[in-house]
């Protein structure tokens, strides 16, 4: 299985290729992209501000993927999770997850996530209102 | 040791990194009573925080050393 992890403070072009190494085998690409929303706590935003302990939420996010890999087996998963000012409708995280057929690719998203929401050390620190303008720290 | 403040533990501690001088190895029950002398604003955040030791996170047998990079992890709230 090739994994891919970034964490980037810019936009990322999510329409990238697969590697060409996986292009014969896998009959399911499956994409999943958790947006900003446009409200928090019920009032109305116009982004999030992320933040991230970089090198132990690069391998946690390695190591999860590799887990699951063992029960849902993937070519290649690809996960790309912003940090710094993210805009609303904008990707927050987005993930692609290649395998053989639709039901592994499938849970390797669906697992990940709950991982993702539990060990993965990136956390929403702020939100911004609609102008921009900090709103006050999120508990 | 190093240690790291991440998200509101960064505004508690009034700081995002701070070195800690401690001799031989603690257990994290002796770490938190260092950090709580330094910063007695995490107090309130002790049940909800998890140590990470060099990037891995910390268990209950962890000790934790001098030339550590300890980093304190609140719940976690990615995606």
């Amino acid at each position: 299985m090739i994994v891919e992890i970034t964490i980037e403070p810019e936009y990322v072009e999510t329409h990238q290729p697969l590697p060409r190494t996986i292009t014969n085998q896998a009959g399911a690409v499956v994409t999943f992209a958790g947006v900003v929303r446009g409200e928090e706590a019920g009032l109305p935003i116009g982004g999030l501000v992320y933040e991230a302990y970089q090198p132990m939420a690069q391998q946690t996010m390695r190591a999860i993927v590799e887990d699951i890999g063992q029960r849902h087996a993937c070519l290649f998963v690809r996960v790309i999770h912003r940090i710094g000012i993210v805009p609303v409708g904008y990707n927050a995280v987005y993930i692609v997850a290649a395998a053989a057929h639709r039901a592994e690719a499938l849970a390797m998203i669906a697992a990940f996530m709950d991982r993702l929401k539990q060990d993965v050390p990136i956390w929403k620190v702020r939100a911004l209102d609609t102008t921009g303008q900090p709103l006050p720290p999120l508990p | 040791m190093r240690i790291l403040f991440f998200a509101h533990l960064k505004t508690a501690a009034n700081c995002a990194t701070a070195e800690l001088h401690v001799d031989g190895e603690i257990d994290a029950d002796h770490l938190w009573e260092r950090l709580l002398t330094r910063f007695p604003e995490l107090t309130r955040y002790r049940r909800s925080v998890r140590f990470a030791r060099n990037g891995t996170y910390a268990v209950a047998s962890t000790r934790f050393s001098d030339t550590d990079e300890v980093a304190l992890i609140p719940p976690v709230s990615g995606g």
